[in-house]
């Protein structure tokens, strides 16, 4: 077992607690919160991965943009955040029995078809910068295009959505 | 992080990227359709608002007859491929698109119903020179502000620019060759059509409920489609559809991944095509989008969600039919049968709609159970033709619903429409004829559509799933026929129904649906013979 | 059935037919569909604005002129086709290409041939003197325009029907006098039992209709082709058992256009349309096309005796289940309606009986056509006179102040009961003769169904003509106008010599290049056989005088009553046979789906809201409106689709 492995196991159940906490958590801003940890911890696979731009694009984007979103969206729509403020529901124990056999499922089916593998960390370098960069503005150049006509359509329909006054 | 990596980045060559190879005259019509919607929004920015929306449906307007005419030229120009089944044209801009015969007519089709839908957009004399989009959204629906904005006759003219990208997505959908394309097009056909549901100017509560819900449910429902690609990319390693074919059909193992994938490629696209059990969403945003959204979005939709299911599970998942035939055969045995009895207990004119298109999507399942080849019909093109006569019908019904109205807006709740025949019977009997379509009443192209989705399912050997759509729309015809009757015969209740005096927009897509639905029914043989000699997918 | 086996079948007598094309006066036989189709449209779409415009004053005269005119044409075409040689007889033109793909290819064409022009003369025939007659039938009706566009879009509709070369362009038609029947029988909306009879027409021949389409989707399957020539040729080649089902089904879509056991129910609601329709469409044409889908389809029938055997115990079971339920009825046009279903039993009977028997169900299809749309303008005549009333325990001693009525409809009473000389005598005596001939039971069914309707037909001449008077006090009968008699004149000299068909056997030959021919020697000499029903006949008109004309006729229907005529009012538990069957589980799952999408739904719909709760209590509300029930059943469908998939694998 090398050290490699053993940082990648303590990451998984950094993250695996976290998104625990992040469903349990009976406050929505402390929710919010562990979603940060366990999006921090899945960046760090992705470094462990030697998938580096990944593991960046995560942090800025999921931690740095998503997460912050989610909080102003949180304090500009007023929600109450205090203590019990993210129970919902009374389906509570349905959903965690939901949840956990949807979760076995997955896992067995991940299991089922990766059970096996074995990835040799010094061979692998799809995450590099230059290996995506290729990948995107080759391969993938049109999708990666039209994924942009998204991000201008969201940005329309945010100023639709939300414009005042006379123009 | 690894110091091996850190040397791998560092010590790289700057080796230069290569320039994508793309052919942009084979793209162009999808090129043109989101240059128009970039356009649009540069109009948006600019134009003065008095001139704004009139500007905005002249770029709509050319930009997809424009985009028509490319396609009609790419269509002309593609090369016949021969192969184990004939085919034309093939993959391009880097084996993202795969423009071939049947997505250029997918597309020709697309951009026909997209210029029907900037039509009814258009209209503004229903509602005293206001469209049927809300002056604006951000203010709450009773409050003065709402009353300013509508007194100052603000509108959104943003639909068009919206509309334009949607319609790009729906031509990206129908033709992309690989999982990752088919997910970015989702999302771009999705997102314009979330907002533009929430618009409508009367019942706007309505309107924001059916928004809120679809996009809630599109977003679940697309978080399902990217799991599957997940789990399929796992299985065949690559996410082109001729990668995942080959690594099908050579067994490499992994099956349950596979299948796990495919079930949940499947869910995404169900919902779409609103198939049950993933259908809920159908009538509450079909009654709560304005009019002309809805128009748009049953015929768009459904065709681009249907042609891009044909393309996964015949091209990727083909190797693997008897694997996912199955569950095909029993939703669209469910589904026909639900919208067809749901149907009948409807008494709102969208919500009836809505479940008679939940119904169309049975009958689409069951062309799918068809042959992918061979010289009779094909599911190919069985399904193609279907998705022009329903498309066309639908756009026509929704734009007569457009304009039944009374004191409120629209009205349409099915009593109130008792004794349209009286009042217009111009209109009475258009919908009448879109009406005996959806009911596959031969002489229109309801009946041929019918007719060759199922010959093509039993030529498939689904003999059962043919008698199930038989019986299936027997019980629909019935209700059909009942409304028919209503609009003629029964007495109005109080003053009857009101017909608004539209402008030649609306009067226009009603003239040209109701000749679309008739000649597909009298003459059905050119449409025909051009989506047989689309041919079948290439990959 | 034993006998029936040992028919061997010729198929190759008139699959060798071949239809040449049309030229000179058959060219122009697509007039006989446009012209009533142009009518109709006119009548109908047209002239919406005014309540009063001209074509409200004059459109009844139009959809008449339009239905004489097709009539014309129909017969320049008989005597044309009198002058063509045997062997050209069948003739096609081709209009348009309808539809095309790959090797299966269906053409809109017009296949006249002996068959179509005897059907294309019945229809306009008969059809024009119902629209002379409904002029003044329907004279004070404010919706009459209407009234001659659903006639007018029938007749094209029907002639579509019969004129088709090609199954599928056969199912446009028969979906097209399905609705003019659905219109029709609904006309009067404002009643509900009419909109309630329409409604049940409606849905029992959708079941019909649902045998044709299967059927024609199997030929399509099969042979590749749904051209009624060519799949006569391929059947022949095909396995006995797709000849059965083709059979099956086709029979199937035949009991629910010719209301037929067990899709028997809807005719006798269907007498709440005006009489002028229940005579041309519930009586001489319409209902009689199932008797036509089996004759055309005679190669199909040739190849399968469990098919023609099947369509025999159809025949034989309707022929008495409507001369029962013609005894145990006191409104006229139930007892006549009765009576129609139990003649087409005799046509299915004889078509059930192969070549020897095609031509005659044809002969009794056309003698029927006469002298029951006589005796139903009569009984419209009658009640015209009666202020609508329709009960015959209120008539009585009707003809001296209705003696054309009278003089006709006793015409048509002699001639459905057989008289001799009348055409129905002629044509009845012919099928029960090859009935007997072919199997005895078959024969024996035919020939009691004979004594029946001899006594049932009695009884309804003598409540309605003699006897005392029985009327109410405010009635004061009258003799109808002469629009009215005039084509009940006609149709009553033709009951009387429609027989004259079968002189010298013209219409057997005359049929032969269509249907075959066949001949099966009796035991006895033909005249015993006559003599039999004759003697029969006259027993059950004898009865029927000692039961009515010897009694007083209680006012109101008696009470007390034996079990058959308990049975034979109650349409002999048709209904309630449906109900448990069909209604009731259809109504549950309906109110079911009512319940699933709870907002879409007020009480006002179906009134049957408010009965869910017993039979829907347990059941989970599907359509709640909330986006996280939708999204749950999206996640248990996705759920179920992945381990079905997952399943299929590891089974």
């Amino acid at each position: 077992m090398t050290a490699v492995t053993v940082v990648f196991a303590a990451m998984g159940l950094v993250a695996l607690v976290s998104a625990f906490l992040v469903v349990t958590s009976d406050q929505i801003i402390h929710a919010a919160l562990w979603l940060v940890v366990t999006l921090g911890a899945v960046a760090g696979l992705y470094v462990l991965l030697a998938a580096e731009l990944v593991a960046w694009v995560q942090v800025l984007i999921y931690m740095g943009s998503v997460v912050v979103l989610l909080l102003f969206a949180l304090m500009l729509t007023r929600t109450p955040t205090g203590p019990g403020s993210a129970t919902v529901t009374r389906n509570q124990p349905l959903a965690t029995v939901v949840a956990g056999a949807t979760t076995v499922a997955l896992g067995a089916v991940m299991w089922a078809g990766f059970g096996g593998e074995v990835i040799d960390e010094d061979e692998v370098r799809v995450g590099t910068a230059a290996r995506l960069g290729d990948a995107i503005f080759r391969t993938w150049v049109l999708p990666f295009e039209v994924l942009s006509v998204v991000l201008l359509a969201a940005l329309v329909g945010a100023i639709v959505l939300t414009r005042r006054g006379e123009r | 992080m690894s110091a091996v990596s850190v040397q791998a980045i560092v010590g790289a060559a700057p080796s230069p990227i290569e320039a994508p190879d793309v052919d942009y005259a084979t793209i162009s019509p999808l090129l043109i359709i989101l240059g128009a919607a970039v356009l649009g929004v540069l109009v948006e920015a600019f134009v003065p608002r008095a001139y704004r929306f009139v500007t905005q449906i002249a770029v709509a307007v050319v930009g997809v007859v424009a985009a028509f005419v490319a396609t009609v030229v790419v269509g002309a120009g593609l090369d016949t491929v021969d192969g184990e089944v004939t085919g034309r044209g093939g993959p391009t801009a880097m084996g993202s698109l795969s423009v071939d015969g049947p997505a250029v007519v997918t597309w020709a089709m697309l951009l026909f119903f997209g210029l029907l839908g900037v039509l009814l957009f258009a209209e503004r004399r229903l509602d005293g020179g206001l469209s049927a989009f809300t002056s604006q959204a951000s203010t709450p629906p009773g409050s003065a502000d709402e009353r300013h904005a509508t007194r100052l006759r603000i509108e959104h003219s943003e639909v068009f620019p919206l509309a334009m990208f949607a319609l790009g997505g729906m031509m990206f959908f129908a033709s992309a060759n690989d999982l990752l394309g088919m997910f970015v097009a989702l999302e771009v056909l999705s997102l314009p059509l979330y907002l533009m549901c929430g618009l409508a100017r009367r019942r706007r509560l309505l309107s924001q409920e059916a928004a809120m819900k679809y996009f809630l449910l599109g977003a679940f429902s697309s978080a399902f489609f990217l799991y599957g690609i997940a789990m399929v990319y796992g299985y065949a390693g690559s996410f082109g559809l001729a990668e995942i074919s080959t690594a099908v059909s050579s067994q490499i193992g992994g099956q349950n991944l596979l299948l796990a994938g495919m079930a949940l490629i499947l869910v995404g696209l169900l919902f779409k095509v609103a198939a049950v059990p993933f259908h809920a969403w159908t009538p509450d945003v079909y009654q709560g989008a304005p009019t002309p959204v809805t128009a748009f979005m049953a015929a768009g939709t459904k065709a681009a969600a249907f042609v891009a299911m044909l393309r996964i599970f015949f091209v990727a998942f083909g190797g693997a039919r008897w694997d996912w035939a199955p569950a095909v055969w029993a939703i669209a045995i469910i589904t026909m049968l639900f919208g067809a009895i749901a149907s009948i207990a409807q008494t709102d004119v969208k919500r009836m709609l809505a479940y008679s298109s939940i119904a169309h999507a049975g009958f689409l399942l069951v062309g799918m159970a068809g042959l992918t080849s061979g010289d009779g019909v094909t599911s190919v093109s069985a399904v193609l033709f279907y998705l022009v006569a329903y498309g066309a019908a639908a756009i026509g019904a929704f734009a007569v619903v457009t304009l039944v109205r009374d004191a409120g807006g629209e009205t349409t709740h099915l009593g109130r429409w008792a004794g349209l025949g009286k009042e217009s019977p111009v209109l009475a009997v258009a919908f009448t004829i879109f009406l005996l379509s959806f009911a596959g009443i031969p002489l229109t192209g309801g009946f041929i559509s019918k007719w060759s989705v199922f010959a093509a399912a039993w030529d498939g050997g689904a003999w059962p799933l043919v008698v199930v759509g038989v019986v299936a729309s027997a019980l629909a015809l019935f209700f059909y026929i009942r409304v028919v009757v209503l609009l003629f015969f029964a007495p109005p209740q109080g003053d009857g129904p009101t017909v608004a005096v539209p402008s030649p927009l609306t009067w226009s897509v009603v003239a040209i649906t109701v000749a679309v639905t008739i000649v597909l029914g009298v003459l059905p043989g050119p449409l025909l013979d051009l989506v047989q000699q689309a041919g079948a997918f290439v990959r | 059935m034993t006998s029936m086996s040992s028919i061997v079948l010729a198929a190759s007598e008139h699959a060798d037919v071949v239809p040449v094309a049309a030229d000179g006066v058959f060219s122009w036989m697509w007039l006989l569909v446009a012209i009533p189709a142009v009518s109709a449209a006119i009548l109908l779409i047209g002239d919406g604005a005014g309540d009063h415009g001209p074509l409200d004053r004059f459109g009844h005269l139009l959809g008449t002129a339009a239905a004489i005119a097709s009539f014309v044409v129909g017969v320049v075409g008989f005597v044309a086709l009198l002058g063509q040689d045997v062997a050209e007889r069948a003739v096609t033109q081709d209009l348009w290409t309808w539809m095309q793909v790959g090797g299966f290819d269906v053409t809109m064409s017009v296949y006249y041939d002996q068959l179509s022009a005897l059907f294309v003369l019945l229809i306009t025939g008969v059809g024009s003197l119902i629209h002379v007659y409904s002029i003044g039938y329907m004279a004070h009706d404010p919706r009459k325009r209407r009234f001659f566009g659903f006639l007018n879009l029938f007749i094209a509709a029907m002639l579509v029907l019969v004129l088709a070369g090609d199954y599928l362009v056969l199912f446009l038609g028969w979906e097209g006098v399905g609705l003019a029947s659905y219109l029709l029988i609904g006309f009067w909306q404002e009643k509900r039992s009419a909109a309630v009879a329409a409604k049940k027409a409606f849905i029992v021949n959708r079941v019909g209709d649902l045998g044709l389409a299967l059927g024609i989707m199997l030929m399509f399957a099969q042979f590749g082709t749904t051209n009624i020539h060519e799949v006569g040729l391929n059947v022949t080649n095909a396995s006995q058992s797709v000849a059965t089902a083709l059979g099956l089904l086709l029979l199937l879509g035949a009991c629910g256009k010719s209301a037929q056991v067990p899709l028997q129910s809807w005719l006798l609601d269907a007498m709440e349309g005006p009489t002028p329709v229940s005579a041309l469409i519930h009586a001489a044409t319409m209902v009689t096309a199932g008797v036509y889908l089996v004759v055309r389809s005679a190669a199909i029938y040739d190849l399968s005796e469990v098919a023609r055997t099947a369509v025999v115990i159809v025949g034989c079971v309707t022929l008495l289940f409507g001369a029962w339920i013609g005894c145990a009825k006191d409104d006229i046009k139930k007892a006549l309606a009765g009576s129609t279903m139990s003649q087409i039993g005799y046509m299915m009977l004889a078509a059930g009986l192969g070549p020897a028997g095609y031509a005659f169900a044809i002969f009794h299809l056309i003698t029927h056509g006469f002298f029951k749309a006589n005796m139903f303008l009569g009984a419209g005549s009658v009640m015209h006179g009666m202020n609508d009333d329709v009960d015959m325990r209120h008539y009585g001693a009707l003809r001296k102040l209705m003696p054309l009525t009278f003089i006709t409809f006793a015409m048509g009473y002699l001639a459905i009961i057989g008289f001799p000389g009348f055409s129905g005598f002629f044509s009845k005596d012919r099928i029960i003769e090859s009935a007997f001939a072919t199997n005895f039971w078959a024969g024996l069914a035919a020939l009691l169904g004979a004594g029946v309707t001899a006594f049932y037909m009695t009884r309804v001449m003598i409540l309605t003509f003699f006897g005392e008077r029985r009327w109410r006090e405010d009635v004061h009968p009258h003799e109808s106008p002469k629009i009215m008699t005039v084509p009940l004149i006609v149709l009553a000299a033709l009951s009387v010599v429609g027989g004259a068909l079968t002189f010298s056997d013209w219409i057997e030959d005359w049929l032969t290049p269509v249907t075959g021919s066949e001949h099966h020697e009796l035991g006895v000499p033909a005249w015993v056989i006559t003599l039999i029903i004759v003697a029969v006949v006259a027993v059950g008109a004898s009865l029927a005088y000692v039961l009515f004309a010897r009694r007083d006729v209680p006012d109101t229907a008696p009470q007390q009553v034996s079990v058959f005529t308990r049975a034979g009012r109650a349409d002999l538990y048709g209904d309630a046979v449906n109900e448990a069957v069909f209604m009731r589980p259809g109504q549950y799952l309906t109110r079911s789906l009512v319940y699933v999408d709870g907002t879409g739904i007020d009480g006002a719909v179906t009134g049957t809201a408010e009965l869910v709760g017993d039979g829907a209590r347990g059941l989970r509300r599907l359509q709640t409106g909330f986006v996280r029930t939708y999204a749950a059943e999206i996640f248990g469908g996705a759920l179920v689709l992945v381990l079905a998939l997952l399943a299929v694998n590891l089974a």
